[in-house]
């Protein structure tokens, strides 16, 4: 187990030097000039190479990249051009925002994704499956941009329950949790029913039935711990997936949050804050995965037999 | 598409709206900043490259510009221009206090121009030789040119004037976790990108005359949010969150009307919508196209139809409180699709069956670039209608508006969309100026007639009058030359919730100012 560990952990390393390079070099072939947003009406040339010079757009790309990278292995995120302040301390001021709302949006797509997988396997073919079905594929495929402005028209503007936007404690972060957590609801509520009648016509489950254990502890006891692998898969690949699809909905919401930093950086050209978040998000999506592949080995013991 | 659904959306439904009180606190409103002043990185003024209205209530200015730009005291009671205009004097308001308690007098005055000059924006400040302190109250710049402009920057909020003692010790923190001014209001906090709270300077007794209330503020508090996305915000005043939206996107200008609890304030513009023409670019090499394809812009209907008649229409290039838009009438530049269609016929471009014209077996087909916000995408295609019916054949090409000025650099362009937001005569030397062809001259526009005229009034007067005379000058004959067309000039409208909040009658500033605060009350 230890060394699949290892050998999981010296993979990241590879891709964590491709997406880096990617990060990095997608960004500098973006038309636009961070130093533009810097200058005025009235400002001269000099000004301009002065600026280029204390930021070190002026050096070579590959020796820009190599410096960032160094700086950012030691911790370093760089400076805000627009700011003039440390990265890693604008992402720190908003991590914690982000991490709120992605948490609670995955704790909601969990657990409510869970017991309407559970209901839509146990209820197969019938009503409340069906109804079950129609959302989780309406959920799928809105748009969060969209189900978040309908929230707000329906919960805010109507009926006067919660703040319209913003970040003034936990009724402003109701609407918005909702709004990441039901793509993910849609999502682990199918896994789980695909999971569950799997399962359920596994031929331990008929002995089980066999043996006369009562119908209720078949399901909760055995066929859902089985069909909870692929489950918990899915949620940790989740993880760095929520706090990228936060993106959108923290803008509509005027949320501060990774997302919200993401956009304005890169209307302003401020390459070192947007370098910073997408590192995050791909580090988030890393990690995440890792996650998913250690359960699943302490989880499933072909996994774990596979590997040692 | 998707922008008419939302709007749809919007229209339909109905105001049940529970009204969620902004504040539980009488004299507390939350304002939300315009789309063009939101991320502000801190409050200095010194290192700042945009500003926003809390800057106003922090600082104050020693002069002040009315709507009508005219200008008015604040912390200088009085000024006088030596006749040659080589020096100017100002007679400082006694008794002005930073919110720290530190005295401003010339001294604070001489230190702040010292600390500007290195400052990013110390090109306002270019003619300036040196300020001496004469007395305790009273100081003197004397300069090396005559700058008739200098009252104009001197009413900047970018000349807003700081403590120096406060800058010089935070250094950077300056502006973020403290902000040190003599302004209506002190910075209680700043968070980045989400909101500015401010709170009442008990103290302050120094208000511009332009303000009927001399005393504190009537808000005990005041929050500035900043809110990206234009439907939320709209949605946080519909429903109470807010009480006024300093900038109603011009998408929601129909809405206001439906709504009995809203109003809005409109406040003189200071944008102008216009069509940049690029004359090193084929077939607008020729006059005559040019000029054919600036008549063929029907300003009135743009107004109408795009605008729903907020605003009004643009002849020049300057918004029209300006003395210098006042060039002779001849040369401005109205509809006229007939002489359009005679221009074109003269230039040897004929109508084609389908309507395009053709010279030399080549189709009068040309790029009409537009940036991604959807005010320009709709009004762009307004534009390329009108075009199309003198017989251009327009091909639409949007760039996302953060990008946009990097293509124009590279002077590909041949007619664009856009506006710019300025309020001052010198922007025509910006935009059309030979040395900054591409961008911020999208029509790379260098003539050496233009360029003789530019110089005169960039640096040859010595009086406002003859600035005032040689920028109308410089304008009328860019104007002449049609490097541009003039669509449009919006007002600022403030919309507000007029259940709770009283805004004067008559607003005096060229946007909600410190000043203008100064007589805005909730109601009790």
């Amino acid at each position: 187990m230890l060394s699949y560990l290892i050998k999981r952990i010296l993979l990241l390393v590879p891709v964590f030097l491709a997406v880096s390079a990617v990060i990095f070099l997608i960004l500098h072939l973006i038309p636009g000039d961070p130093v533009d947003n810097l200058l005025k009406v009235g400002s001269s040339a000099s000004k301009r190479a002065e600026i280029e010079a204390r930021y070190g757009l002026d050096r070579p790309l590959i020796v820009q990249y190599g410096i960032w990278l160094g700086n950012v292995l030691q911790g370093d995120l760089g400076t805000s051009i627009v700011t003039r302040r440390p990265v890693a301390q604008l992402i720190g001021q908003v991590m914690p925002d982000s991490l709120q709302l992605g948490g609670l949006a995955l704790l909601l797509s969990s657990v409510a994704g869970v017991l309407l997988g559970v209901l839509a396997a146990k209820a197969r073919d019938r009503w409340p499956d069906r109804l079950v079905m129609g959302g989780v594929l309406l959920g799928s495929t809105l748009p969060s941009f969209w189900i978040g402005l309908i929230l707000i028209l329906v919960f805010s503007v109507q009926l006067g329950w919660f703040p319209v936007s913003g970040a003034r404690g936990w009724s402003s972060l109701v609407l918005p949790v909702i709004t990441i957590g039901l793509g993910g609801i849609a999502l682990v509520a199918r896994v789980t029913r695909v999971a569950m009648i799997d399962t359920a016509g596994r031929d331990f489950v008929l002995l089980l039935h066999a043996k006369g254990l009562p119908p209720g502890r078949i399901l909760w006891r055995h066929v859902l711990r089985h069909a909870m692998i692929p489950v918990v898969t899915i949620l940790a690949l989740r993880i760095g997936w929520i706090l990228g699809g936060a993106v959108t909905v923290e803008y509509v919401f005027a949320r501060p949050g990774l997302g919200t930093t993401l956009i304005k950086a890169l209307n302003q050209h401020d390459y070192p804050v947007v370098q910073a978040c997408l590192l995050m998000l791909a580090i988030a999506v890393m990690l995440g995965t890792l996650l998913g592949d250690i359960i699943q080995a302490l989880m499933d013991p072909r996994v774990r037999e596979a590997i040692t | 598409m998707f922008q008419s659904f939302r709007m749809h959306l919007l229209a339909g439904s109905t105001c049940l709206a529970a009204l969620i009180p902004a504040s539980l606190w009488a004299q507390e409103a939350v304002f939300v900043l315009g789309s063009s002043e939101v991320g502000i990185p801190n409050y200095n003024p010194l290192t700042a490259v945009n500003t926003n209205a809390a800057f106003t209530m922090i600082y104050d200015t020693l002069v002040e510009q009315d709507g009508d730009l005219s200008f008015h005291p604040h912390l200088a009671e009085s000024w006088e221009e030596a006749p040659d205009g080589k020096s100017w004097v100002f007679h400082l308001k006694p008794g002005v206090k930073f919110h720290n308690g530190d005295p401003l007098t010339s001294d604070t005055i001489v230190q702040w121009i010292e600390m500007f000059r290195s400052s990013e924006n110390s090109y306002m400040t270019d003619n300036v030789e040196k300020v001496e302190a004469v007395d305790e109250t009273t100081v003197r710049f004397v300069m090396k040119n005559p700058d008739p402009n200098l009252l104009y920057n001197l009413s900047s909020s970018f000349m807003a004037i700081p403590d120096p003692k406060v800058v010089t010790e935070l250094g950077e923190d300056y502006g973020i976790t403290e902000a040190v001014g003599t302004g209506p209001f002190k910075l209680e906090s700043f968070t980045l990108g989400q909101e500015t709270v401010l709170v009442r300077n008990d103290d302050y007794a120094w208000a511009s005359p332009l303000a009927e209330n001399q005393g504190p503020p009537h808000l005990a508090r005041l929050t500035f949010r900043e809110i990206p996305e234009d439907s939320t915000a709209f949605l946080e005043l519909k429903s109470g969150g807010v009480d006024a939206l300093l900038s109603l996107p011009t998408d929601y200008l129909g809405e206001i009307g439906a709504e009995p609890s809203l109003a809005l304030a409109e406040i003189p513009g200071q944008e102008v919508y216009y069509m940049p023409i690029n004359v090193t670019k084929e077939p607008f090499t020729d006059i005559r196209v040019r000029q054919a394809a600036a008549l063929a812009i029907n300003q009135d209907e743009i107004l109408k139809n795009v605008f729903s008649n907020y605003g009004q229409v643009a002849h020049n290039f300057l918004i029209s409180a300006l003395p210098e838009s006042k060039i002779d009438p001849a040369l401005d530049i109205s509809f006229d699709p007939d002489k359009a269609n005679a221009l074109l016929d003269e230039a040897g471009w004929v109508k084609g069956t389908d309507g395009v014209r053709e010279k030399d077996g080549k189709k009068l087909t040309v790029a009409l670039w537009t940036q991604s916000d959807s005010v320009f995408r709709r009004l762009t295609e307004v534009v390329q209608a009108e075009l199309k019916a003198v017989g251009f054949d327009p091909q639409i090409q949007t760039f996302d508006s953060s990008v946009i000025r990097d293509e124009y650099k590279k002077g590909e362009q041949q007619l664009a969309v856009r506006s710019y937001f300025w309020n001052n005569a010198d922007i025509v030397d910006w935009f059309f100026g030979g040395d900054r062809l591409g961008y911020p001259n999208i029509s790379m526009f260098n003539d050496p007639k233009a360029e003789e005229l530019r110089a005169k009034a960039m640096s040859g007067s010595a009086t406002q009058e003859e600035r005032v005379a040689n920028f109308t000058a410089y304008h009328a004959y860019v104007t002449s030359q049609f490097p541009y067309a003039p669509i449009y000039q919006p007002e600022q409208n403030m919309a507000y919730n007029k259940d709770r909040i009283v805004i004067p009658g008559v607003i005096h500033g060229n946007s909600i100012t410190g000043t203008v605060v100064q007589d805005i009350s909730v109601k009790e």
